[in-house]
């Protein structure tokens, strides 16, 4: 019973989108849309839609390329003790998350535009930052379940470091580093307000064409064509993510 | 270990102190980012708010962004702080209930699971977006219900801000719901499975097991919700009411204003809201000390 009620608790806000996005009219009282159709489709298509998701996915993919790697050797050199600063580097490196994000926005955008940083530059830059309290956070747990000893055996047997680093310790890591940068993806292929304030409204995402229609009146349908594009891929990643998790355990 | 440089390519054993020092220079060189973020975007917020970095015209000590700002600021605060703790406290109950149903395992709880990382992974606008499409006056929600429009009271933009915190208290008991469980997935059936056997009933095993064992991870990712809930805009900024304005709506207004003082009163702005987050930390820091049940 409990299990149901989350079940509806979850589920009912997606409810809408599903039925919306196919709805070419849906006058009030009645409780499924009068008319069906893909007019919602073609107005999300003339909107812009298409690209807009390109340029979200392609934000969320550099994010999750540059920020898992950082949050990999944050991680590992916390729990192996190499790090620089062991008491101030977990301060800083979740100071991110302790910070609300508008706060960190305004004040880092300034300072971007002053150095002459281009927007897009500072876009990724802040995203970052963003998004590294996540995968060293996800990393921290599996660099300190992670056996050494593979690695230790497999120089002792002679493989060099980068035979270590792409033949041991890669596929060991591979199922930890594949959830943080879906993370570390989803930090870019949501973002709103940083991509609005440092992107200078140069780069438009599907976010940004979501929230003006969503923000005007009448657009229900392709509001909801939008969001299950921006719902869909995460979900994809994430069937995939459950998939490769349960290959590579033995 | 840890080396990520070709160095060891040609010679298969390396001095170690070499490797470790490259390691340490590239983890160096990853953190600007967040150096830049952290100590210059709030170093640079804070000293535009006393003025000391202007736009334009010249650099001069004072308070008055802080005092100009004052009377809006109190109501902005207290709705801030109203929406902020009404979503974490739902999130907090639903998120724990969710974990433990996720870690009591079953074909239902796996549902549960599943559907609560898909939660996770919507963008907070999209929740946003079809949040109104469900609540509104003529939302979904009045008309499976059979409502009329004049009688569905005003969540969105109303005077409760029930949509906006309708929209964190989902995503966010999702996001509970998936760091509390990760952590309790291993640990809880070693005690849980015992007690079942000793005759402890499920609201004992939930008290005695569960809760316990679940404080610490509850307790930070609690702190991370009402943080983030203080200070977001989009939500608030889409389902909200146009005044009292929360505190990053207004701050988001005055930055993108014409007039010159604005500026700095987005600032002053951006300060209040991270001292109220950073006593929020220190709460939760004490907590959390209480709290360790292992260590």
């Amino acid at each position: 019973m409990l299990a149901v009620l989350l079940i509806v608790w979850f589920a009912l806000p997606l409810v809408p989108l599903a039925l919306w996005a196919f709805a070419d009219r849906w006058s009030f009282p009645s409780a499924i849309p009068t008319v069906w159709g893909v007019d919602g489709l073609d107005a999300a298509i003339a909107a812009g839609g298409p690209a807009a998701s390109g340029r979200s996915f392609l934000l969320g993919l550099t994010v999750a390329l540059i920020a898992t790697p950082i949050g990999a050797l944050a991680a590992r050199g916390l729990v192996a003790g190499w790090a620089p600063l062991p008491k101030i580097l977990p301060v800083l490196l979740f100071a991110p998350v302790a910070i609300p994000p508008f706060a960190a926005v305004l004040g880092t955008n300034v300072l971007l535009l002053r150095a002459h940083v281009p927007p897009m530059l500072g876009l990724v830059v802040v995203l970052v930052a963003a998004a590294v309290p996540y995968t060293t956070f996800m990393l921290r747990t599996a660099y300190a379940a992670h056996d050494v000893g593979f690695e230790e055996e497999a120089r002792t047997l002679g493989a060099s470091a980068g035979q270590v680093l792409w033949r041991v310790h890669l596929p060991l890591m591979a199922p930890a580093l594949a959830r943080a940068a879906f993370l570390a993806f989803l930090v870019g292929w949501s973002d709103y307000l940083v991509t609005l304030i440092v992107g200078g409204g140069q780069f438009v995402t599907l976010p940004m064409i979501t929230a003006s229609l969503a923000a005007g009146i009448g657009n229900d349908s392709v509001v909801a064509v939008l969001s299950l594009t921006a719902v869909l891929p995460p979900l994809i990643l994430l069937v995939l993510l459950a998939r490769t998790g349960s290959h590579r355990r033995p | 270990m840890g080396s990520r440089g070709k160095r060891g390519m040609a010679n298969p054993n390396p001095d170690p102190v070499n490797r470790l020092r490259g390691a340490r220079l590239l983890l160096i060189v990853g953190m600007i980012p967040v150096v830049v973020v952290v100590v210059g975007g709030l170093g640079s917020t804070i000293l535009q708010s006393i003025g000391l970095m202007p736009l334009v015209g010249p650099v001069r000590l004072s308070v008055d962004a802080y005092v100009s700002t004052a009377p809006a600021l109190l109501s902005s605060i207290g709705t801030s702080l109203w929406i902020a703790a009404a979503s974490t406290a739902v999130a907090i109950v639903l998120g724990a209930t969710t974990a433990f149903v996720v870690v009591s395992g079953g074909r239902l709880g796996r549902i549960v699971g599943a559907i609560g990382a898909v939660t996770v992974s919507v963008p907070h606008l999209i929740g946003a977006a079809t949040m109104g499409l469900l609540l509104a006056d003529s939302g979904v929600l009045p008309r499976l219900l059979g409502i009329d429009a004049t009688a569905w009271p005003a969540l969105v933009a109303g005077p409760w801000w029930v949509a906006v915190i309708a929209e964190y208290a989902w995503k966010e008991s999702a996001f509970i719901a998936l760091v509390v469980a990760g952590t309790l997935l291993t640990r809880v059936a070693q005690f849980d499975e015992p007690a079942a056997m000793l005759g402890a009933s499920r609201g004992a095993r939930l008290r005695m097991v569960f809760l316990p064992l679940a404080a610490p991870a509850l307790i930070v990712s609690a702190t991370i919700v009402f943080i983030y809930t203080l200070g977001s805009y989009e939500v608030a900024w889409l389902l909200g009411r146009t005044y009292p304005e929360p505190l990053a709506v207004m701050a988001i207004r005055l930055f993108n204003d014409v007039s010159l003082s604005s500026r700095t009163e987005s600032a002053a702005i951006a300060v209040l809201t991270v001292a109220i987050s950073l006593a929020a930390v220190a709460v939760a820091a004490v907590a959390m000390r209480r709290s360790a049940v292992w260590r």
